[in-house]
């Protein structure tokens, strides 16, 4: 295994789905439900039993919207607001609208949701607008469930095989270069329509453990998406809108305040006092703790230790055992107790990820991107704090819309010099005799961004970032060196980091304003509603480099009232209060 | 060239696996047979519970989840009377999976087992199948003298949500087992009648604080004009968390004449308790109560100032 | 430019007794997500599974899907 062989194959597809996570898998099966005789490709780098973002199972869903409990008005309404604005409703709306009949098909894959003692939907009341938390009792079963009904669709699964360039002709989508990850054999599918479920960029930043792997993302999930709808032509809209998380420090996993939460758990500084009003994650509460932690009041904790022992057992339950279980390990080797210390935490590596903030492939309600028969759906696509169930949504909606399309169409002609030139990128740093490995490629672009583009951005420092992400790109192309196929992946790898990089440095250049607290702040620019109330679309330019440009925001279809737009702006305790 | 897609292998090939003479190697074929999802494992699974090695039991058990039907429920029970706890353990979590209303089938014959694991999980297991046969046995396993069962049984009950079992709730609900009592009375939830409701009412009275808590709660779904005086008497009761139940019922009920007696329980020093007053009153909208309200606009708790604040916006708007 | 030949100590862990390898078992090479399990095989020609790639999520699914508990998970030692 992994020693490099010399291979080209070709298939044909209708349909071929790249990730098999989330979006992935729902969008197969959706596409398959509405037209059976369509052929339909799901195609991962990992095994799709256990790959993706909740390889490990979700506790719970966070903005369910179910009758009774929120309305599809509610939520869109509050989307909006967290997203300053910058929020094409559509999307948003449709999935509020859907998602409660995605709950209900889940269910009947045998994915769990907590219920009452009438089977109802217990949901959890967080908030007064609304109410969007419904906990997964078995919720580590979730990938074993989608898998069990991919086999009974008899879905087509490819394995272990990584999609490194969209094919592309007529102006449409016209198939993928894939590499084998242990065997470095090629594999071109021409398709029809192509779904791409590809994650977040999750290794983007470096984590303050320095571990490459020791990411909040799952740290497969190395942005190939970005960068293939990227070099594909495709936009890519407000990509400087960083993920920062709020995380247990070094073990960087969520603290998951929105558990502990409603049961009287919160963020406090070191002298163990509240300092933001709203646990909810969004760019204005990660400014505040980033001032709290700058301002000498660090470091910043969760706090439990001065709840019950039943609550503080229940919290442990929820989350040691389901979505990052190694949790509990960690705090025991640590002898950290609940009852007794606090958590420390931390702020987590720069990253894109529309599960939590708004940037991404650029999609509309259709999961749609800017290239006819190309899809994006899940964490890579812009639809704005998606999280799991916006994943299995949107990844519906694609595959739904996927299989009308592929009906009426044939495949797109594509150049073959195409094939060849991805052959002899791919296999570049195969061909040498020693040179520079991945793994310090990857280290150097990725402490380069945590130097540079990390926020506060500062228009000198992204300029300095361009110039080295420069040096090491040339390094990349003309001396990087592997030796089997498992590090020509993790070259792939640190080629779509390095392209997000470039990526992160041009948008965050682009918008010369402040927006979404801390995810865009520009220490030399204020909030400009006038100049910069619109979308960034980044594409790539002619002159190969990133270029950018603005597109209006669509009119809204649910109306914000003037006094609701800065409900998360306010987000800092008033220092008399937090003095109490 | 390295093989594409992932095998549909034959069913019958895979099973042979399943004569391997080491226990690792049928687990192996146990393993393929589930990853399979085809039905026609069934049979070979159910063979595999009956293994001489308990890891190959377990590990049958465990595959099983990925099935369903009348057959895969069969070969579980026989499962849940192991002689390892491990193996009973991964049968009972695995019958709870069961989708298939059809699968009850098998579970129904052992709702009057006399083995309590098995009555727990097949309990456990027909509840969500929502079968009507199982209201008889569930019925009569109120009478089981162990709480667990009593408490499985109420569950199969609530469930269903057939008028015709109130009684039997009702009773329930005055269980000598408190956790008993607090289960039935949150499944009397479904039914909007003169019966649950009477039967919630007496609970505010239980002398424990969970039952009373789980009636509070329960009245904002089955109760009507009558309970409105029983839930403002619960707002005294002596456990916070009974009055903020009571609260929230009579916000949801649309009590406005309570308005006034919660508008004092906001300045007791309980934080949920307050964060849950300022939200019913502001659903409440009762413009007397505002000077309650403005006295807290500032409370050290971020989520009762922000309930606070969004309680007085609407009072204003109802004002205005 | 040779390379350097650097130690570093990994967080997967699988016990040799335990494991079945031999019988054609790869749950937990199938399931890592960065595939950095594979299988070793001894001079006496037994199999089992090792870590071979220090690029770790922690996340355990080697572990949780091992048939016969083989697999043990630590923390990276660097943010352990």
């Amino acid at each position: 295994m992994d020693e490099i062989r010399d291979g080209i194959d070709q298939i044909d597809c209708d349909i071929l789905i790249i990730g098999g996570g989330t979006a992935g898998p729902m969008a197969a099966l959706k596409a398959k439900k509405k037209n059976p005789k369509a052929n339909i490709i799901l195609l991962d780098k990992a095994n799709v039993k256990r790959s993706g973002a909740i390889c490990m199972g979700m506790d719970g869903l966070n903005n369910s919207v179910i009758p009774g409990y929120a309305t599809p008005e509610q939520y869109t309404k509050e989307i909006t607001v967290a997203n300053d604005g910058i929020c094409d409703q559509a999307a948003v709306y449709r999935y509020a609208q859907e998602c409660y009949g995605i709950i209900q098909e889940l269910d009947s894959f045998g994915i769990r949701f907590q219920k009452d003692q009438n089977g109802e939907y217990d949901v959890k009341k967080v908030h007064h607008i609304g109410t969007y938390v419904l906990p997964m009792p078995n919720g580590d079963t979730v990938k074993k469930a989608l898998y069990r009904q991919l086999r009974k669709a008899r879905i087509n699964i490819i394995n272990r095989y990584m999609a490194t360039r969209l094919l592309t002709g007529e102006g449409r989508v016209a198939g993928a270069i894939c590499v084998n990850t242990r065997s470095a054999e090629f594999l071109v599918v021409r398709a029809k329509a192509v779904i791409m479920g590809l994650g977040a960029a999750g290794r983007l930043g470096l984590p303050t453990s320095g571990y490459l792997y020791g990411t909040y993302e799952n740290a497969s999930n190395s942005g190939e998406g970005y960068a293939m709808a990227y070099h594909a032509g495709a936009g890519l809209a407000n990509l400087e809108c960083y993920q920062i998380n709020p995380l247990i420090k070094d073990y960087n996993g969520p603290a998951c305040a929105y558990v502990a939460g409603p049961m009287g758990g919160y963020t406090a500084n070191a002298r163990g006092e509240r300092f933001i009003e709203c646990d909810y994650w969004s760019g204005q509460m990660m400014q505040e703790f980033f001032d709290e932690l700058q301002g000498g009041k660090g470091p910043v904790y969760l706090k439990l230790n001065h709840l019950a022992e039943e609550t503080v057992a229940e919290i442990e339950r929820v989350l040691h055992i389901v979505e990052r279980p190694t949790r509990g390990h960690f705090h025991r080797g640590r002898g950290t107790d609940y009852r007794k210390q606090m958590i420390e935490m931390h702020i987590s590596e720069i990253g894109f990820c529309s599960g939590h903030s708004a940037s991404g492939v650029f999609v509309d309600e259709h999961a749609r991107t800017t290239i006819p028969g190309l899809y994006a759906a899940g964490d890579m696509a812009n639809v704005p704090h998606n999280y799991m169930l916006g994943a299995f949504t949107h990844g519906a909606f694609a595959g739904e819309d996927a299989a009308d399309y592929v009906a009426e169409m044939d495949f797109a002609a594509f150049d073959q010099a195409d094939i060849e030139a991805e052959r002899t990128r791919v296999l570049a740093p195969t061909k040498r005799e020693d040179g520079i490995p991945p793994n310090q490629i990857e280290y150097k672009t990725r402490r380069l961004v945590n130097d540079y583009l990390q926020p506060p951005k500062v228009t000198a420092k992204m300029h300095l970032a361009q110039k080295r992400f420069a040096e090491v790109r040339e390094d990349m192309e003309n001396a990087m060196y592997v030796r089997d196929a498992h590090e020509l992946m993790r070259a792939l790898e640190a080629s779509s980091i390095l392209d997000c990089a470039d990526m992160a440095a041009a948008a965050s250049l682009y918008r010369t304003e402040s927006r979404w607290g801390l995810y865009h702040n520009r220490v030399e620019y204020e909030r400009d509603d006038e100049n910069w109330f619109c979308h960034t679309i980044l594409t790539k330019g002619d002159d190969g480099m990133p270029a950018s440009r603005k597109q209006d925001v669509k009119p809204y279809v649910v109306d914000i009232a003037e006094d609701e737009k800065d409900a998360y702006a306010k987000q800092r305790v008033k220092p008399s209060v937090a003095a109490e | 060239m390295t093989v594409l897609f992932e095998d549909f292998n034959d069913i019958d090939d895979l099973a042979a696996g399943l004569n391997d003479p080491t226990p690792s190697g049928r687990i192996m074929a146990v393993i393929e047979l589930a990853d399979s999802a085809d039905p026609a494992a069934i049979p070979y699974l159910a063979g595999a519970i009956s293994d001489a090695d308990a890891g190959v039991r377990k590990q049958a058990a465990l595959a099983l989840t990925d099935f369903d039907g009348p057959d895969t429920a069969a070969a579980l029970v026989v499962a849940l009377a192991d002689s390892v706890q491990e193996v009973r353990d991964a049968a009972a979590v695995s019958l709870t999976e069961l989708k298939e209303p059809a699968a009850g089938d098998a579970l129904l014959p052992h709702l009057g087992s006399a083995d309590e694991f098995t009555l727990v999980a097949c309990l456990a297991g027909i509840k969500e199948l929502r079968r009507p046969e199982a209201m008889e046995p569930a019925i009569a396993a109120l009478e089981h003298p162990s709480p667990t069962v009593r408490m499985q049984a109420v569950g199969v009950i609530g469930w269903l949500q057939d008028p015709a079992a109130l009684s039997a709730l009702q009773k329930a609900a005055a269980d000598v087992d408190v956790q008993v009592r607090r289960v039935a009375l949150t499944a009397l939830g479904f039914s909007r009648t003169e019966a649950a409701e009477s039967a919630l009412i007496a609970a505010l009275s239980d002398p424990h604080w969970h039952p009373r808590e789980a009636a509070a709660e329960t009245l904002a779904k089955s109760g009507g004009a009558a309970c409105v005086s029983h839930l403002r008497r619960a707002l005294d009761d002596d456990y916070w968390q009974v009055r903020l139940k009571a609260v929230r019922s009579l916000g949801k009920l649309g009590a406005r004449e309570a308005a006034m007696q919660i508008g004092p329980l906001i300045s007791l020093d309980i934080p949920n308790l307050r964060k849950e007053c300022a939200a019913v009153l502001g659903e409440l909208a009762v413009p007397e109560t505002r000077s309650f309200l403005a006295a807290f606009e500032h409370d050290s708790d971020p989520d009762v100032r922000k309930n606070v604040r969004w309680a007085l916006a609407r009072i204003d708007a109802a004002a205005a | 430019m040779p390379l350097a030949q650097t130690a570093t100590t990994v967080p997967v862990v699988v016990n040799d007794d335990l494991c079945i390898a031999d019988k054609g078992c790869t749950v937990c090479v199938d399931v890592c997500p960065l595939d950095v399990l594979r299988i070793a095989e001894t001079a006496e020609g037994s199999k089992t599974a090792y870590m071979k790639y220090d690029e770790c999520w922690y996340c355990m699914p080697c572990e949780a899907d091992c048939p016969t508990g083989a697999v043990t998970v630590n923390l990276p030692y660097l943010l352990k």
